[in-house]
C-alpha cells in the first residue's frame, strides 16, 4: 500500500516513566484538556480604509486576460476579499467566447504555487533587487562601448505591445544587441509556407463554422493551443442536430499519432507524416493541377479519393489544413488547395512581430555561445535549458555566457545555469497588455499585490534601458494614450471594464492568388519516424509543475503523472513489447528511455511521444515525471524524426492511467451512443427512456419550485477536458499524486470517458460524466447517517459533516460518480507541497474542504444554484433561464453541457430532453437520472472506409 | 463447603444492574447538558473586546441604525464589521483623547486593523446568509437579542442547528414587516400567527424547501 507520511514519528511511544509521574502527568493533561476545550476563539479583523466598490463576503470580477502560450486569452478573474481564487473565460473577448482553456485556468494554481521564485538569487545566495541593479548597469556599461554586440535577450512568445515597444527600442540604445526568440511549439513550418504561398508570413485562422468538408493533414485545429477556443465554437455550429445532413460538417483527419481532431472526426487515416504531401497531391490532381502525385497504400489511396471528391464538390464551403509535422511546401501546397476551393478562411497579419524562425534564433544563440560572443545574456520567461533541441547543447552552453540573467516564475533548469535568478510576477500580479491569435488586444490588470519580490519583464527591460524605475501601468498608459481616440481615461476605464480593446483586431488580409508550388511525391516507406507534438496536460512543459495539469487525464489515453511512447500494434508486436515495456528510443547517439503503450490507430513505421516532461527543476510537483523527448530534437527543431531505434529492456514502468477505474457495467454502444446524421429521426420526440415506465415503490417527489437538470451533447464534446479544471478551480477538489492514482483514487468529480465503438482505430467518442443526480438515487437509501439526501430541487445533496465515510454510497453508485478521501489531501497528507499555505488561498470560500473519510461528489454547482436563489429572493424575482452556469458549463468551448430549471417550459433543457437522440445513461436501472445525453452525431463517408471495416 | 461468593456479591450485582439501567440515560443526559451548555454553545457568554464597545450607548443611547456599521447586511452573506473609518467618523471628534479609543487611534494611525474577538460563531460547514435572512423578514434582534441592552455584546441565542430548524420549520411566528427589521423596540403583535402567515405570503415563503440539507450546507 502506499506510504503516506506519519501522522505521529516512528519512535513515539517509547519512554520510561514510573506509575506516579504517569498519573501526575494524567491529570495535568486532563485539567489542559477541560480548560482548552471549547470551541476555537476566532477573529474578526475588518480593513482600516475599505477599499470603495467592494462588500465583504461578496466576491468581485475582474477582466483580464493571461497569456499560457504567449497567445492572450480573455478571463474573468473572480477575487474573493483581494486574493483571486479562479479564472473563467471573457465572454466579449472574441478568442475566447466566455469559455476557457485548461491551461488559462491552471494559472491561478501557478500564481500559488509553492515552488515560485520568491527571492533574488546571486548563485546560490540570496541577493537583492538593487545588487542585480548595480551589477547589470555595469556589465550594460561595457556593452554601450561595444554597441551591444555581446547583447542577447531570449524571450519566448511576445505579443504585448508594451514589451514589444521597450525591446524595439533597445535597438536604439544598444544598435548591435540581438533580441531571440524561441518557442518550444513554434510555427516555422506554417510560416514558411505563407512566405512561399504569398510572400508575407499570414497566420491563416479558419472558420469552420462556414465551412462542410475539412481536411486536416496532421493539423490539430481542436487541440491544445491559441486557437482551440474559436476552432471548438465553429465546429459546434456546425455539429448541431438541427441541420440537415448537407450542412453538417464533415471532417476528416489524416494523423501520423492520435490528436484531438482526429479524435472528433467522421473519418480517420493513421498515416506516416512522410506520405501526407501525397494526400494533398492527389487532392491538388482532383482540383486539375497536373502533378505527380505518387503511391499511397490502398487504404490511404482509397482516402485520398473520396476526400478529394468531396473537397472538390464543395467549393466555398471547405478547407485543408497542413500542421507542423509537414515542410513547408506541403503547407504551400495547402494555401494553393484552399485559393482553389475558395476556403472560408481569414488571412491575418501575424501578431508575434519577431519574423526570425525559432530554430534559426536558437541556432544563432547557440553559435553564438559557443564562440564566445555572447557577454551579457538576458533570459525572459523562457527555458532553452530544457526545452531547445538537444543537439545544441543549450544546457551547458548557457553557463558560458560571463553575465547572465533569468527572469522566471521558478527555478527552472535555465535559471539554475544562469548567474541572476529573478523572480517575475505572475500575469495576475503585474500590469502589461496582450494581444490574442487574431490581434485583439487586452489589458491585463493584476488582482493582486505580488505575494513575493517579484518584478515584471516590463520592469527588467526598463532596467536594460537604465530605467532604475519603470512602471509598468505607467508603461501600458504610454503605449495606449498613443492609440486612443478622444477622452483617454474614459476609454482606459472601458477597456479595463470589458477586458478587450475594442476594434483591434487586425484586418483579414486579401492575399495575392499562390502559385503551385512544385512539391515532390513522397516514395518508397519511410524509416521508423518518431512524431513529436505538444503535451495536451503540460504543452511544452512550462505547466510541469502545476499539479493540476498533471493529473489532468489526456484525452485518449487517461494517462496522467507522465507521458509514454506511442507504437502501432505491428511495430510492437516485431519487437515483442507489451503496454508499460520500457524501450530505449535512440537517434544520432542519444538515448531516451520510454514506456510504450500499444495504440491502436497509430500509423505503422511511426512512433510518437510529447513533449514536456522529464524536467529535473520543475519544482515538488514536475521532477522525474515522465521522460523527456527534447535531447532527441535536431537543430532545426522539428516536428519529426527519422530514422530513430527501438530497443527493448526488460524494464517495465507506466504512467497510471484512470482508463479502466470506472467501468460501468453495460455495454459501451448504449452508454454512449452514436448516431449518423442521416439516421437521425426527425420530427419525433425521444422515447423518454429514462425509466420512467418502470415501476417503483418510492413516493412520488414534491416537484414545485425549481427542478435542475443538465443536458450533455456529446456530439460537439472535443475531449479538450476544460470542465474537468474548471470543476477543480470552483470546487476545492484536492490532487492526490501519481501513487494514489494508481490506486484508482483520482478526485475529479467530473470525469470525460472515452469510448472506442467501432473498431479501436477509428475515432472514438467522448463523454463528460459528472453526477447524475438520479431522482431515485441508489446511494440515498444506503447511508446509514443520512449524509446523501436529496434536496426539494432534485439535487442529490451530500453533508460532509455527516459522513462517516461507510462508502456503501460510492458501491452503490451504478455510475461511480462517488469520490471519497481516502486521506486528508486537503490538509495534512496533501501530495507533496500541496499543504502549503499559499495553496489553501485559491480555495473557494463558498465550498467546504473535505477532511478525511468524507465521500464527495458533484454538486451541479450547488453554491451557484444557492447564490441564484439567494439573490432572487432578495430581489423577488424567480431565477432567468441561464441564471444559474455550472462552471464545467461556463468553461466550455463547445456549449456541449446546459443547465437549467425543468419547470421552466422555455428552458434549454426541458428543449433538449425532447431531442429525438436524447437518452438516459444506464436508464433501464430505473434510477432517473437528471444528467442526460445527447447521442453523438457523426457524418461518416463509407467511400474513404476499408472494405470490410 | 466455602463460600464462593463474598458478602458483598449481591451488592455488587445489584449496583451493576442498577447502573446498566442508570449510566446509560445519565450519560446521555449528561452529554446533552455539556452540548447545550453555554460552555459549548457561547450563549450568554460576554466576549473581551481589544476595545470594550457598547451597542448599548451607541444603539440604546444615541439610536444608531445597525446598517450605519454593519453595512454589507442587506448584500453579503456576511454583515460585516465596520472598518476603523467608520469608528473615526465621529471619534475623530468626539473623545477623542478617551484611553478607552486609544486603540482606534492606534489602528487608524499606524494602518493596521482592530482584532475583534467574534461573538456569534458558526462551524465552517455552515453557511449562512445574512442578507436572504433580511430580505425574508427577520429583524436583527430576533437572532442577536436585545442588543441596545448590552454593555459587552454577547450571543443570546444558542445557534445551535435545531435552533435555527425551529424557525425554519415555521418562520411565522419571528417574522415582521421591512420597515421593523432595524428596530430594536419591535415586539411580535398579539396576533402573530396570523400577522405571521401574512408576511409569509407577502415574502413569498415556501416552507418546503427550507429545511433541505443544501439550504446552510454544501
Amino acid at each position: 500500500m502506499t506510504a503516506r507520511p506519519p501522522i505521529a514519528p516512528a519512535d513515539a511511544g517509547r519512554f520510561d516513566i514510573d506509575r506516579r509521574r504517569a498519573l501526575t502527568l494524567l491529570a495535568g493533561g486532563m485539567a489542559l484538556a477541560l480548560s482548552s476545550c471549547g470551541p476555537p476563539r476566532e477573529e474578526i479583523v475588518p480593513y482600516v480604509s475599505m477599499p470603495e466598490g467592494m462588500t465583504p463576503g461578496l466576491p468581485l470580477t475582474f477582466a483580464t486576460a493571461v497569456a499560457p502560450f504567449g497567445y492572450a486569452q480573455g478571463v474573468l478573474a473572480t477575487s474573493h476579499e483581494g486574493r483571486p481564487t479562479r479564472l473563467d473565460g471573457n465572454p466579449r473577448h472574441p478568442s475566447s467566447l466566455g469559455a476557457i482553456d485548461i491551461f488559462a485556468q491552471a494559472e491561478i494554481m501557478s500564481l500559488y504555487s509553492p515552488d515560485r521564485a520568491q527571492a533574488v538569487r546571486h548563485g546560490d545566495d540570496i541577493a537583492a533587487w538593487s545588487a542585480f541593479e548595480g551589477a547589470l548597469q555595469a556589465q550594460l556599461e561595457q556593452e554601450k562601448l561595444r554597441r551591444g554586440a555581446g547583447l542577447r535577450i531570449v524571450t519566448g512568445r511576445i505579443t504585448s505591445p508594451t514589451l514589444i515597444r521597450q525591446l524595439q527600442a533597445l535597438a536604439d540604445v544598444f544598435p548591435a544587441a540581438r533580441w531571440l526568440r524561441f518557442e518550444p511549439i513554434d510555427d516555422d513550418a506554417p510560416r514558411a509556407g505563407a512566405v512561399a504561398a504569398f510572400g508575407e508570413p499570414l497566420v491563416t485562422l479558419p472558420h469552420l463554422d462556414r465551412a462542410k468538408v475539412v481536411l486536416t493533414l496532421d493539423a490539430d485545429p481542436l487541440g491544445p493551443g491559441p486557437q482551440q477556443l474559436r476552432n471548438a465554437a465553429a465546429f459546434a455550429k456546425v455539429r448541431q442536430s438541427r441541420l440537415t445532413p448537407d450542412d453538417f460538417l464533415r471532417l476528416y483527419a489524416v494523423e501520423s499519432m492520435w490528436r484531438l481532431t482526429g479524435a472528433n472526426a467522421d473519418e480517420r487515416l493513421a498515416l506516416a507524416p512522410q506520405l501526407m504531401r501525397n494526400v494533398a497531391l492527389r487532392v491538388a490532381q482532383a482540383l486539375g493541377a497536373s502533378v505527380d502525385a505518387g503511391d499511397l497504400p490502398d487504404r490511404a489511396r482509397r482516402f485520398a479519393d473520396a476526400v478529394a471528391k468531396d473537397l472538390a464538390g464543395n467549393k466555398g464551403r471547405a478547407i485543408v489544413l497542413a500542421g507542423d509535422t509537414q515542410p513547408p511546401e506541403v503547407h504551400a501546397l495547402c494555401h494553393w488547395i484552399n485559393a482553389q476551393l475558395a476556403a472560408p478562411v481569414d488571412h491575418l497579419p501575424p501578431v508575434d512581430a519577431n519574423d526570425k524562425s525559432h530554430a534559426q534564433s536558437l541556432q544563432e544563440l547557440a553559435d553564438d555561445l559557443g564562440a564566445g560572443r555572447v557577454e551579457t545574456l538576458i533570459i525572459i520567461d523562457s527555458n532553452p535549458a530544457y526545452a531547445a533541441p538537444g543537439a545544441l547543447k543549450l544546457r551547458e552552453l548557457i553557463g558560458k555566457a560571463p553575465f547572465s540573467a533569468h527572469l522566471g516564475l521558478t527555478d527552472n533548469e535555465t535559471a539554475q545555469r544562469c548567474q541572476w535568478r529573478l523572480p517575475m510576477s505572475h500575469a495576475l500580479e503585474a500590469w502589461s497588455d496582450l494581444r490574442a491569435v487574431d490581434g485583439t488586444a487586452s489589458i491585463v490588470q493584476p488582482l493582486i499585490r505580488p505575494l513575493y519580490d517579484t518584478r515584471s519583464a516590463h520592469h527588467v527591460i526598463g532596467l536594460l534601458h537604465g530605467d532604475l524605475g519603470a512602471d509598468p501601468y505607467a508603461l501600458v498608459r504610454e503605449t495606449w494614450q498613443a492609440r486612443a481616440t478622444g477622452d483617454f481615461e474614459s476609454q482606459w476605464r472601458r477597456w479595463l471594464h470589458d477586458g478587450v480593446i475594442a476594434d483591434s483586431a487586425a484586418a483579414p488580409v486579401t492575399p495575392p492568388q499562390p502559385h503551385l508550388p512544385n512539391v515532390a511525391p513522397a516514395q518508397g516507406t519511410p524509416p521508423l519516424t518518431l512524431v513529436l507534438a505538444p503535451d495536451p496536460s503540460l504543452w511544452d512543459g512550462r505547466f510541469a509543475d502545476n499539479a493540476w495539469l498533471q493529473e489532468c487525464p489526456r484525452p485518449l489515453t487517461h494517462e496522467v503523472w507522465g507521458n509514454s511512447l506511442k507504437i502501432a500494434p505491428q511495430d510492437a508486436a516485431i519487437h515483442g513489447l507489451r503496454d508499460g515495456d520500457v524501450v530505449k528510443l535512440a537517434h544520432d547517439g542519444v538515448t531516451v528511455a520510454a514506456p510504450v503503450r500499444v495504440q491502436d490507430g497509430q500509423p505503422a513505421g511511426v512512433v510518437a511521444a510529447t513533449l514536456g516532461l522529464g524536467r529535473n527543476a520543475a519544482g515538488a510537483i514536475g521532477n522525474g515525471v515522465g521522460f523527456d523527448v527534447y535531447p532527441l530534437r535536431g537543430p532545426a527543431a522539428g516536428w519529426h524524426i527519422e530514422g530513430v531505434t527501438i530497443e527493448a529492456t526488460d524494464q517495465r514502468h507506466a504512467p497510471p492511467t484512470t482508463q479502466h477505474h470506472f467501468r460501468l457495467d453495460a455495454e459501451d454502444k448504449d452508454i454512449l451512443r452514436t448516431l449518423a446524421i442521416d439516421d437521425l429521426p426527425r420530427g419525433t420526440a425521444s422515447s423518454q427512456d429514462r425509466g420512467e415506465s418502470l415501476p417503483s415503490l418510492l413516493p412520488r417527489q414534491n416537484e414545485d419550485g425549481y427542478q435542475w437538470a443538465m443536458v450533455i451533447d456529446t456530439s460537439v464534446c472535443i475531449g479538450c477536458n476544460a470542465c474537468i479544471i474548471a470543476c477543480q478551480s470552483e470546487n476545492n477538489v484536492s490532487v492526490v499524486g501519481p501513487e494514489e492514482v494508481e490506486a484508482g483514487r483520482i478526485m475529479h468529480w467530473l470525469r470525460v470517458d472515452t469510448y472506442f465503438l467501432h473498431e479501436k482505430d477509428e475515432p472514438p467518442g467522448f463523454q463528460p460524466v459528472p453526477c447524475m443526480h438520479c431522482e431515485h438515487a441508489p446511494c440515498e437509501p444506503v447511508c446509514p447517517v443520512a449524509a446523501s439526501v436529496h434536496d426539494g430541487e432534485g439535487l442529490n445533496a451530500q453533508v460532509y459533516n455527516r459522513c462517516v465515510g461507510t462508502r456503501f454510497c460510492q458501491s452503490n453508485c451504478p455510475y461511480k460518480v462517488r469520490r471519497f478521501n481516502w486521506f486528508a489531501y486537503s490538509h495534512d497528507q496533501a501530495y507533496a507541497n500541496l499543504g502549503a499555505d499559499t495553496v489553501t488561498a485559491q480555495y473557494n470560500p463558498d465550498v467546504t474542504v473535505r477532511g478525511r473519510g468524507v465521500m464527495e461528489k458533484c454538486t451541479y454547482c450547488v453554491q451557484r444554484i444557492s447564490r441564484a436563489r439567494r439573490e432572487a429572493e432578495k430581489t423577488d424575482t424567480p431565477i432567468p433561464d441561464g441564471g444559474v452556469v455550472t462552471a464545467c458549463q461556463s468553461a466550455c468551448p463547445t456549449r456541449a453541457i446546459s443547465f437549467g430549471d425543468l419547470n421552466r417550459k422555455d428552458s434549454s433543457v426541458n428543449a433538449l430532453r425532447h431531442e429525438p437522440h436524447h437518452y438516459a445513461m444506464l436508464g433501464h436501472l430505473g434510477t432517473r437520472p437528471r444528467t442526460t445525453y445527447l447521442a453523438r452525431l457523426n457524418n461518416p463517408n463509407p467511400a474513404a472506409q476499408d472494405d470490410g471495416a | 463447603m466455602p463460600q464462593i461468593f463474598r458478602p458483598y456479591a449481591d451488592t455488587v450485582l445489584r449496583v451493576a444492574l442498577l447502573a446498566i439501567l442508570v449510566v446509560p440515560v445519565a450519560a446521555i443526559g449528561a452529554a446533552y447538558a455539556v452540548m447545550w451548555s453555554p460552555y459549548v454553545t457561547g450563549q450568554n457568554v460576554v466576549i473581551e473586546q481589544p476595545v470594550p464597545f457598547s451597542h448599548q450607548h451607541h444603539v440604546g443611547a444615541l439610536g444608531l441604525d445597525c446598517r450605519y456599521c454593519h453595512t454589507a447586511v442587506e448584500r453579503s452573506p456576511v454583515a460585516s464589521v465596520p472598518p476603523t473609518h467608520t469608528c473615526m467618523t465621529c471619534h475623530s471628534q468626539l473623545y477623542t483623547n478617551a484611553q478607552m479609543l486609544a486603540p482606534v487611534r492606534k489602528s487608524l494611525a499606524s494602518g493596521i486593523p482592530i482584532r475583534w474577538n467574534r461573538v456569534h460563531r458558526l462551524p465552517d460547514y455552515v453557511y449562512f446568509d445574512h442578507s436572504v435572512h433580511i430580505a425574508n423578514g427577520v429583524g436583527c434582534t430576533t437572532c442577536h437579542g436585545q442588543i441596545d441592552d448590552m454593555p459587552l455584546t454577547r450571543q443570546t441565542a444558542p445557534l445551535t442547528m435545531s435552533w435555527c430548524l425551529s424557525c425554519h420549520r415555521d418562520p411565522a411566528p419571528h417574522l415582521r414587516p421591512q420597515s421593523q427589521i432595524f428596530s430594536t423596540t419591535w415586539r411580535p403583535p398579539k396576533d402573530a400567527e396570523k400577522a405571521g402567515r401574512a408576511l409569509m405570503s407577502a415574502y413569498h415563503i415556501d416552507t418546503t424547501h427550507l429545511t433541505d440539507c443544501t439550504v446552510c450546507h454544501r
